[in-house]
């Protein structure tokens, strides 16, 4: 019985070796280079249709200590455009490029049951639970602008979690967990009819640009260059606006 | 060379190379900065409140987990009965569960929209994205490890003295207080100190159920999360709070080892070796 187990374990532990080594040699034997791609949070949806690469979607800030810390990445893609020009700065990146823009929303829980009708709600009633994006996440740094602008910064202090990325501040609205979030609005679209969608005024919008750059250290780096480049091409351009990005602010 | 000479030589480089691999990353953690720099890093508001949150949810969780794991144990250890066995297993589940599947159980079974969410609702309770959430969070990844020890602790106590115990009167209420606790205790404080140290360490389930928020859902791994995130400086933080984890851990373990070689005198006598003179 015992030496039947054993046995069993063993070839449990050899076949997902095998497995592992048969991935391993079909992602590396192959030309072109699939390209790794450090990429926002909310871009999570729309780039794999674009091309397919090898993406980590992350918290852009998160995705910008990896570089520096040098974690392999052939290309970065940031939901703001400080974090690409800090990396360019010192030298971890190339020259960022701008490629597409979006605006901040609050998603609230579907049918909008507290009858959320804008950041002063949020305020005016009691209890809300909201979530928002820590501070030096891009989107968290976002939501921090609007609510200055709005004089509500006081509303940060309110939030129940500060999330890491975007789409954990999603997620936790369309659980049910919390009741109110500020995302993009190209994340309440990709969960439609799970969340209801709350409009933040114009005069507040921050200015939400995002940049991509190719990662200098790459093995691939003249391949980054024109994978950052191909993201203003128009087919690029289609796919971005198809998921509810918006073309460039001049 | 002998074939014997070469299989020493096999042996010690794997130990050296296996050694090498699992001290290297915690040597790496001391080494990337200065140790004042660590220790400065360590009053950072961040981390003092990362570290209360953590003891207080720690203390909070295995409270309960003593308080219910015990009992449960102590059944599980003496009673046979139809479906034991099976019990036992559900208990030592969560301890090969990887934590973001308890996360994602916790919300579904808790959540606002889980199972139990309904009923909570009902009754004005949320549970996710609160303190409540990280007891229960590190509840529920720890508890089995203090169980599994303890059913084990009590298992090993002398069905003898058990006997003897109730032959001369004593209740089922005092056999456990006078004969089972003090001689399974150094069982149950091994399996205690196991169950703090995974709660202390407790992430997955955490973030995802509980949220984070400095003071009130951020323990010390989700602290050290977040501070990665901050760039470009969070990451000299984040190693001297993961510093901090290290030291804790590892005082931990070493007080299990400790609890666990240390052999309680078995004489009635009040002096552990004869007075020599």
């Amino acid at each position: 019985m015992r030496r039947l187990a054993l046995a069993c374990a063993a070839a449990l532990l050899l076949a997902s070796s095998l497995l592992a080594a048969a991935a391993f040699a079909r992602t590396h034997g192959k030309t072109p280079p699939r390209l790794t791609v450090f990429a926002a949070a909310s871009l999570t949806d729309v780039f794999p249709k674009i091309a397919r690469e090898s993406y980590s979607f992350e918290g852009s800030n998160a995705l910008a200590t990896q570089i520096e810390q040098g974690l392999p990445a052939d290309v970065f893609a940031s939901a703001n455009t400080t974090l690409p020009e800090q990396l360019y700065k010192q030298g971890y990146v190339t020259k960022p490029v701008d490629f597409t823009a979006n605006r901040l929303v609050i998603v609230v829980g579907h049918g909008n049951p507290l009858g959320i009708k804008g950041p002063a709600s949020l305020e005016a009633i009691k209890g809300v639970k909201i979530v928002m994006a820590a501070a030096g996440v891009p989107v968290g740094d976002y939501t921090r602008t609007v609510l200055a602008r709005l004089h509500m910064s006081n509303l940060v202090d309110r939030a129940v979690s500060q999330e890491t990325d975007v789409r954990e501040v999603l997620s936790k609205v369309v659980l049910g967990e919390a009741d109110a979030g500020f995302v993009y609005a190209t994340d309440a679209k990709s969960v439609a009819g799970q969340v209801s969608v709350v409009r933040i005024s114009p005069h507040a919008q921050p200015r939400v640009v995002y940049a991509a750059a190719a990662v200098r250290t790459s093995s691939h780096l003249a391949a980054a260059k024109a994978w950052v480049r191909s993201l203003l091409s128009r087919r690029a351009q289609k796919k971005l606006r198809a998921y509810g990005f918006l073309p460039l602010p001049r | 060379m002998s074939r014997r000479v070469l299989g020493g030589v096999a042996v010690f480089a794997a130990a050296a190379v296996a050694l090498a691999f699992l001290l290297l990353p915690i040597v790496a953690i001391f080494a990337r900065v200065s140790p004042g720099t660590l220790v400065g890093q360590l009053s950072s508001p961040v981390v003092t409140d990362a570290l209360v949150l953590s003891l207080k949810t720690g203390a909070v969780a295995q409270g309960l987990v003593l308080l219910v794991g015990t009992p449960a144990a102590y059944l599980l250890a003496t009673r046979r009965f139809p479906g034991r066995s099976l019990a036992v297993v559900l208990v030592e589940l969560p301890l090969v569960l990887p934590p973001a599947v308890a996360g994602i159980g916790l919300i579904a079974a808790f959540g606002r929209f889980g199972l139990l969410g309904g009923t909570l609702s009902a009754l004005g309770i949320r549970v996710g994205l609160t303190w409540t959430a990280v007891v229960m969070a590190v509840a529920f990844v720890s508890g089995p490890f203090y169980v599994r020890q303890a059913i084990a602790a009590f298992e090993a106590v002398d069905a003898d003295l058990v006997a003897a115990s109730r032959t001369l009167g004593a209740g089922r209420a005092r056999t456990f207080f006078r004969v089972y606790l003090p001689l399974a205790r150094r069982g149950l404080a091994a399996g205690e100190s196991l169950a703090f140290a995974r709660g202390l360490g407790e992430f997955g389930a955490t973030i995802m159920f509980a949220g984070s928020l400095q003071g009130v859902t951020q323990t010390l791994p989700l602290a050290i999360y977040q501070e990665f995130d901050v760039f470009p400086h969070g990451f000299t933080t984040a190693l001297a709070m993961s510093a901090l984890l290290v030291v804790v851990s590892g005082a931990l373990l070493v007080a299990l080892k400790v609890t666990l070689q240390w052999q309680p005198s078995e004489r009635t006598s009040r002096f552990l070796f004869a007075p020599s003179s």
